[in-house]
This record gives C-alpha cells, sequence and structure tokens, in this order.
C-alpha cells in the first residue's frame, strides 16, 4: 500500500462518532419509552376481535349500508357527520378571518400581531376532540355541539393557514392601485381579495377534510355522526354492524379525499 | 470476450432499435462505437448489462449467455461489469469516497449497507481507486463541490471499486469541455492498458473516438455498417455512417 | 326608504346582469362577451347547502344564545389552575409523551421498507403498486382514535393500545408521504448501482437513502408533533395517556384542574414543537 494511500486512510473522517451517538440515542429512547408501554397480552378473545372487524369491513352488512330511510343507518349518519363537518368548517372559517388579519405581521402592529398569533397558537394545540369534551358540558350532546365544536377549534389551524396566505401578499400590486389613484375599499377589492380568495377557499377545503374525519371521532362523546354508534357497535361486539359503519366511513372519506384534491387542485391552477 | 450473435431488439410498436448485429469484442481492446442519436449506441451498450433486454439473438460473455439471465444470476454477472453515464449519477449530496464504495455494496450483507459500514480492505480498495485515476485528495470532499470532469473520474474510480472485466462507457465525455474530456479519456485509456479491462465506449464525437480508440464501430439505424481500427475511418465511412456529411457539432475540437 | 326605492332597480339589473351578462361593445366596434362569473353557481349552492345542513343537525339559535355564555364562564374557571394537581398530572403526561416517541419511531422505521414497495420509479409492478397504494389509502381514511378503540378490545386497556395505536397511524401516514419523496428523487445513481450488480434493496440503500434522509427526520418531527396531541386523546378511550383524566376533570366540574390539564399539554407540546422546528430548521 503506497505511502499516499496510507495517508489518506489515516485522514479520514471519523463518522463513527456521528453514528454511534445517533444509534445510541435511539436506544435510550426505546429504553426509555418502552417502560411506560404495559404489554398485558391478548385480551380473551383478542384474536375472534380483529378477524370479525376485518370480516365485518370486507362483507358490509348491505341492509344497514344501504337503508336510507332509517336515522340510524349508514347513508343517513354520513350525512350527518357530513353536515356538521361542513356547517363547522363554514362557521370556523369565517370566524378565523379577523383573527388571521390581526395576526398578519404586514397589516398590523407588532405588538397586536404577537398577542393575536399566541392566541392562535393557543387555540391550536389542542386536538378538536378536547374543545369536543368541554362543549358537550355547554350545550349538551348531539350533532350541532358537533359543528360547535369543529367551528371554534378550526379557528386555531385555519387562522394559521390563512395568516400565511396574507403575509405572501404580493404588495406591488396594491402599489399599482395606489398609484392609478383608488381609495383604500377598492384596493382591498380588487387588489388584496382577489389574491387570497382562491388561497382561502382551498385552506377550507383542506379543513373541510380534516374536520369529516374529526366529526367521526366526535361522535364518540355523543356530538353527532357516525362516531357513537361506530362506539357502541364495537362495544356491544356486533361485529358486522361496526364492519359496516366502517366502511361506510372509509368510502366518506375516500370520496371526500379525491374531491377536495380535485377542487383545491382546480383553485390552485387557475378556474 | 463479448460475442453478439444476430442480435435484435425490437420495441412494441414495431420499432428495430438492433437489426441483426454480430459483433465479438475480445478482452482488453478498446471500442468506440459511433452514430447518430438513436442510431442504436445505448441500446448496444446497454443490452450487454441487459441494461435493456433483447428480443432475439445471444449475448455470450465468456462462453455464457448473458442475455437470458435473471435474478442472482444476473446481479452476479452485472458485478463484473462496471458503467459509466454521461451524468456521471453520483450521489451528490455525499462524499466522494462513500460514492465509491456504494459500488461493494452488491457483495455485502444489507445492514452493513444500510448503516454505510464498509470494512478496512474496502475502504482502501476505493482510495486505490481514487488514486488510479488521479483525485486521491478529493476523497472526502462532498461529490457536488467537484468539476465535472472531477465527478466523472469519481465515476470511473466507482467502477473500478468492482474490479470489473469490462467497463461500458455511455457517452462518457458528451457533457466535459474538450480539455476535460481529453483528461478523462486518457483515465480510461490507462486502465485499458494496465489493468487489461475491456473498455467499450459510447462517442458523440467522432475526433474524441478516433483519438483515444483502437477499434470503431459505427451503427447506422441499428445495423453495424463500419468495425475497424480508427486508423481506417475515412471521411466517406463517416457520410454512411451519419448517412449525412458531418457537422461541426459532431466534433469536439480536438486533433 | 326612498333610497332603497330607487335603488332596487340597479341592483335587480346588477342581478340579471350577473347571470346572464350581457356582451359589451368596445370602443372599436367589436363585441366581448363576458363569462358568468363562477360565483353565481357557488352562492346560492352554498346557501341551500347551510340551510340543509343546520336543519339536519338542528341548529338552535336559542341554544346557543342561553347557553353559549356558559363555554366562556367555563374557561373563566380554569384560569387560574390548580398548580397542587401537578403531581397528578405528571404520570399520565409523561405516559402520553412515552407512547408518542414510541408509537412515532416504529411507525417511522416501518415506512421506509412500505414507501419503498409503494414507489413508482422502484416497483414496475403496475397491479402490486396500486394494490398496496390502495389498501394503505383505505386504512389510512380512519381516524387515530378509531384505531385505538378497536385495539383496546384486543390487548385490552392501557398504552399499549395506544402506542400500537400511533405506530400504525404514523406508519400509514409516513409512508405517502416518504414515496412521494422518493418519487422526486434523482435516479441516475440508482441506476448506476444497480447496474454494478447490486438489488434494488441495497441500490435504494445506498443511492436514495441518503438523498432522502434529512426529509425523512423532517416528517417524522412533524408526525411526532402531531402525535402528542392525538395521544392526549387516546386515554378517553382507555389508551392510555391524560385523556381519561381530562374527561374526568370535566365531569366533576373540577375545571381549575381541567385548566391544568390543558396548560400542561400546552406547555409539553409547546416544548416539543420548538425543538422540532429547529432541529427541522437545522436539516435543511
Amino acid at each position: 500500500m503506497s505511502e499516499n494511500i496510507q495517508r489518506m486512510y489515516k485522514k479520514r473522517p471519523k463518522d463513527w462518532i456521528t453514528k454511534w451517538s445517533i444509534f445510541l440515542t435511539i436506544v435510550a429512547l426505546i429504553a426509555i419509552s418502552v417502560p411506560y408501554v404495559d404489554y398485558k397480552g391478548l385480551t380473551d378473545y383478542g384474536q375472534e376481535i380483529a378477524k370479525s372487524i376485518i370480516l365485518g369491513i370486507i362483507q358490509p352488512k348491505l341492509s344497514l349500508l344501504f337503508d336510507f330511510s332509517s336515522k340510524e343507518a349508514v347513508p343517513y349518519l354520513l350525512l350527518e357527520t357530513v353536515c356538521i363537518a361542513f356547517l363547522g368548517t363554514l362557521v370556523g372559517s369565517i370566524l378565523a378571518l379577523p383573527f388571521a388579519f390581526f395576526s398578519a405581521r404586514n397589516l398590523v402592529p407588532a405588538w397586536l400581531s404577537a398577542i393575536v398569533t399566541f392566541f392562535i397558537t393557543v387555540v391550536r394545540t389542542f386536538p378538536a376532540f378536547v374543545y369536543g369534551l368541554m362543549f358537550i358540558r355547554v350545550t349538551g350532546p348531539g350533532p350541532f355541539t358537533g359543528a360547535l365544536t369543529l367551528a371554534v377549534s378550526g379557528i386555531g389551524m385555519t387562522a394559521k393557514l390563512y395568516v400565511e396566505t396574507i403575509e405572501d401578499l404580493d404588495k406591488g400590486i396594491l402599489e399599482a392601485l395606489d398609484a392609478s389613484g383608488c381609495n383604500t375599499i377598492q384596493k382591498i377589492r380588487y387588489g388584496i381579495i382577489p389574491q387570497l380568495m382562491s388561497n382561502f377557499a382551498s385552506t377550507t377545503i383542506y379543513r373541510f377534510e380534516i374536520n369529516v374525519k374529526n366529526a367521526s371521532i366526535l361522535g364518540l362523546v355523543g356530538a353527532g355522526g357516525i362516531g357513537y354508534p361506530l362506539i357502541s357497535a364495537i362495544g356491544a361486539f356486533r361485529w358486522s354492524d361496526a364492519g359496516t359503519l366502517l366502511f361506510g366511513l372509509i368510502v366518506l372519506v375516500l370520496i371526500i379525499e379525491y374531491l377536495s384534491g380535485r377542487l383545491r387542485k382546480k383553485l390552485a391552477t387557475g378556474v | 470476450m463479448i460475442q453478439f450473435k444476430n442480435v435484435v431488439k425490437t420495441y412494441p410498436g414495431g420499432v428495430q432499435a438492433l437489426k441483426g448485429v454480430n459483433l465479438t469484442i475480445e478482452q482488453g481492446e478498446f471500442v468506440a462505437i459511433i452514430g447518430l442519436s438513436g442510431a442504436g449506441k445505448s441500446t448496444l451498450i446497454r443490452s450487454i448489462n441487459q441494461m435493456h433486454q433483447i428480443t432475439e439473438g445471444e449475448i455470450n460473455v465468456d462462453g455464457q449467455d448473458v442475455s437470458k439471465l435473471s435474478g442472482e444470476a444476473l446481479r452476479h454477472f452485472r458485478r463484473k461489469i462496471g458503467m459509466v453515464f454521461q451524468s456521471f449519477n453520483l450521489v451528490k449530496r455525499t462524499t466522494v469516497i462513500k460514492n465509491v464504495l456504494a459500488a461493494r455494496v452488491a457483495d455485502m450483507p444489507l445492514w452493513k449497507s444500510l448503516l454505510g459500514v464498509y470494512s478496512k480492505s474496502d475502504k482502501i480498495l476505493a482510495l486505490e481507486a481514487l488514486d488510479k485515476v488521479g483525485i486521491l485528495e478529493k476523497a472526502y470532499v462532498r461529490a457536488d463541490m467537484l468539476s465535472g470532469g472531477q465527478q466523472q473520474r469519481v465515476a470511473l474510480a466507482r467502477c473500478l471499486a468492482q474490479k470489473p472485466q469490462i467497463i461500458l462507457a455511455d457517452e462518457p465525455v458528451a457533457s466535459l469541455d474538450p480539455l476535460t474530456s481529453q483528461q478523462v479519456m486518457e483515465d480510461f485509456v490507462k486502465i485499458n492498458r494496465d489493468l487489461n479491462i475491456t473498455v467499450v465506449a459510447n462517442m458523440h464525437h467522432v475526433d474524441i473516438a478516433t483519438k483515444y480508440a483502437k477499434r470503431i464501430i459505427g451503427i447506422k439505424a441499428g445495423e453495424i455498417v463500419f468495425d475497424g481500427p480508427s486508423s481506417e475511418l475515412t471521411n466517406d465511412h463517416l457520410t454512411q455512417i451519419y448517412g449525412r456529411d458531418l457537422q461541426r457539432d459532431d466534433f469536439m475540437g480536438v486533433e | 326608504m326612498n333610497k332603497l326605492k330607487n335603488a332596487l332597480p340597479a341592483m335587480i339589473q346588477g342581478l340579471k346582469n350577473a347571470y346572464f351578462p350581457e356582451p359589451l361593445v368596445l370602443g372599436n366596434g367589436k363585441t366581448v362577451q363576458p363569462k358568468r362569473s363562477v360565483m353565481v353557481y357557488i352562492l346560492p349552492i352554498l346557501t341551500i347547502a347551510v340551510v340543509f345542513s343546520a336543519n339536519i343537525i338542528g341548529f338552535d339559535i336559542g341554544v346557543l344564545i342561553r347557553r353559549g355564555a356558559q363555554f366562556f364562564v367555563i374557561v373563566g374557571r380554569m384560569i387560574p389552575p390548580d398548580w397542587n394537581y401537578i403531581p397528578d398530572v405528571i404520570g399520565p403526561l409523561l405516559e402520553t409523551i412515552m407512547m408518542s416517541i414510541l408509537g412515532t419511531m416504529i411507525g417511522a422505521f416501518l415506512s421506509l421498507p412500505l414507501a419503498f414497495l409503494s414507489s413508482d420509479n422502484i416497483i414496475k409492478n403496475k397491479a402490486f403498486l396500486w394494490t398496496l397504494r390502495m389498501i394503505v389509502s383505505l386504512f389510512r381514511t380512519l381516524p387515530i382514535l378509531i384505531f385505538a378503540f378497536i385495539l383496546k378490545y384486543i390487548f385490552g386497556i392501557g398504552t399499549f393500545a395506544g402506542t400500537l395505536a400511533i405506530a400504525l397511524f404514523t406508519w400509514l401516514i409516513m409512508t405517502k408521504m416518504l414515496y412521494e419523496i422518493i418519487e422526486t428523487v434523482d435516479m441516475g445513481p440508482f441506476e448506476a448501482i444497480e447496474s454494478s450488480g447490486a438489488s434494488r434493496v441495497r441500490a435504494f440503500t445506498v443511492s436514495i437513502i441518503p438523498q432522502i434522509i434529512g426529509q425523512y427526520i423532517s416528517i417524522a418531527l412533524y408526525n411526532f408533533e402531531m402525535n402528542i396531541r392525538s395521544a392526549a386523546i387516546l386515554g378517553y378511550v382507555g389508551a392510555g395517556g391524560i385523556g381519561l383524566l381530562l374527561n374526568e376533570k370535566l365531569g366533576w366540574r373540577q375545571y381549575d384542574r381541567v385548566g391544568l390539564i390543558l396548560f400542561a399539554l400546552l406547555v409539553t407540546v409547546y416544548v416539543i414543537e420548538t425543538i422540532s422546528r429547529y432541529i427541522r430548521k437545522r436539516l435543511s
């Protein structure tokens, strides 16, 4: 082995340090977290349950699936879930607007922006479920509470996304309008609103998609939608019903995701 | 030894990229393949290591029909063949030596390649390969910090780390300037001469091909229309290969 | 009143113009037919949808007005939080954090091979690819709470169900995020290593993973952030963490303790998000 090669070999970067620290970090993380996980093994009928659920999904109970008249059947429940999400998203988006505007650093003074942003961050931290637990105690169970929950909890994330859009505003357009002699209202109407509209709409649709899933779990606490019947079916070991409801939910979410994706693509590329 | 026997490549849809190619290349030769874009140069070269699959005929390497290999047998065969690409195909974000060491993963257990654990002998091998192409000093530099010519040499070193019998080069200097191209071609010549590795290279530029390769193969529309020493390549031959008069683009500008 | 009367014809004309825009005649004699704005379709549909939905869910403005104030009363009682309750919160909070850590790590780790199998620049068998992606998409639609709930029946109440739920959920989500990244990668080196006789898995390891490792860690951290929040509520279905505690305290109207729980959650999420954001910034 030539001298040069030997020299270069000695110079090689000691990346074993990095590799070992990463490895040890991962091991450490696993080591501290595993004790918190108590594995009790399968419950007595754990395996059965797993199988039954899968079976229930693959072979849905058609009577439940296509019964359009009953309020307990899949179509109505899905409709209710969608409506909860729809109203919740709509109201939430409207409510988020003022918060967004008052938190945008290019529109309001820094101190105000900081306060409102903080508020938005706090609201955003808690999952919708937490709001659900609270609102149940305010307006009682039922789908109305669900919509209310989604409206309020949505303010956080929606406002944050709105703010990102607002802060990306192209000021040049405003300057041009200013130069041609527009007043503030005209500047807002022709300069700001068109830029924001399509992004806001896209954000709202995205939020709707998320809220459909949220609405289904709000049902768990009794806030309407497909959540509660699902949970009670599982709890009562009515696997076929549970599987059917899950099937319905999966189909609903897939459809909404597809439509939402298409719509938002159209918005992004200019309808 | 590489042997093509009546090799045909037909694409679905009817287009024939290779029409009955017969060819023998002995171990240690330096062959350049020239022709128009789309004449079949790339298909010819890439069918040797089955990057493209042929539809009829045989390709024998050292007596074994490699066109029918698959799975582990194919992979085993490919280890003897190094390949250099026009766009270098290095992992830009990693260092030069890691790029060269990548040639060794075919023989390593999965966990070692996943974690980047290479043996000392592998590392020495990689350094020696880099030394052979004259960029030992750049071993620990990030690949995207190098010039085009240097990157191509790293790619060449990567091939050498395989300890190959044959090196295939698909337009290796087409992206480089004349000066650098010559340096890289000289490396190819050196490797071919010192290590007796067969070099089969596609060349876009005729002058580079004739300057460095001992044997030229001219392809036109999937058929070999010239096969002989580069000294015997005349302008008439060139017009026949290219089907037109040669233009400035066909030359890199070296004498 | 008079003002309204005078404005009315203009409004009607405006409305008519929106639905049936009249062609405009330009100075040079050419006519241009403006298109109907999309809004004229959207607004009526939206209105109908709103009324319909409100009906279905039983929108009752009365309830809102009467009980709405109660919400603010509750919030009022949460501040100041009951600081003495801290010791009782630490345990469940740690559970939540640990479940998220382990669950996210397992999910992230498993998502590499699954994303490998779902990338169209590596796997050429369209039928296999499509089927695999379909199955992953299917399960991805389910909210994590449903996973946790079902797993609770299979594995019993406790943090195992929660951790597994997080792991599965993260696995599915990260697989999609990962294969979308893999499909944007430079395939050149992959081709080169494959041609040197390495299997696709090994070629992937040495040529693609280095290109995506930064983004991989970034999305893992992002998922970890999201998972902390989800983990907080898994407790509600008995899958460990502070969710159950939260519901209990709400039920007993111990709002000051609820305030503390929420505060603890807030602090935890904030700390984790800050650290995560810092690491993600360093990575790009």
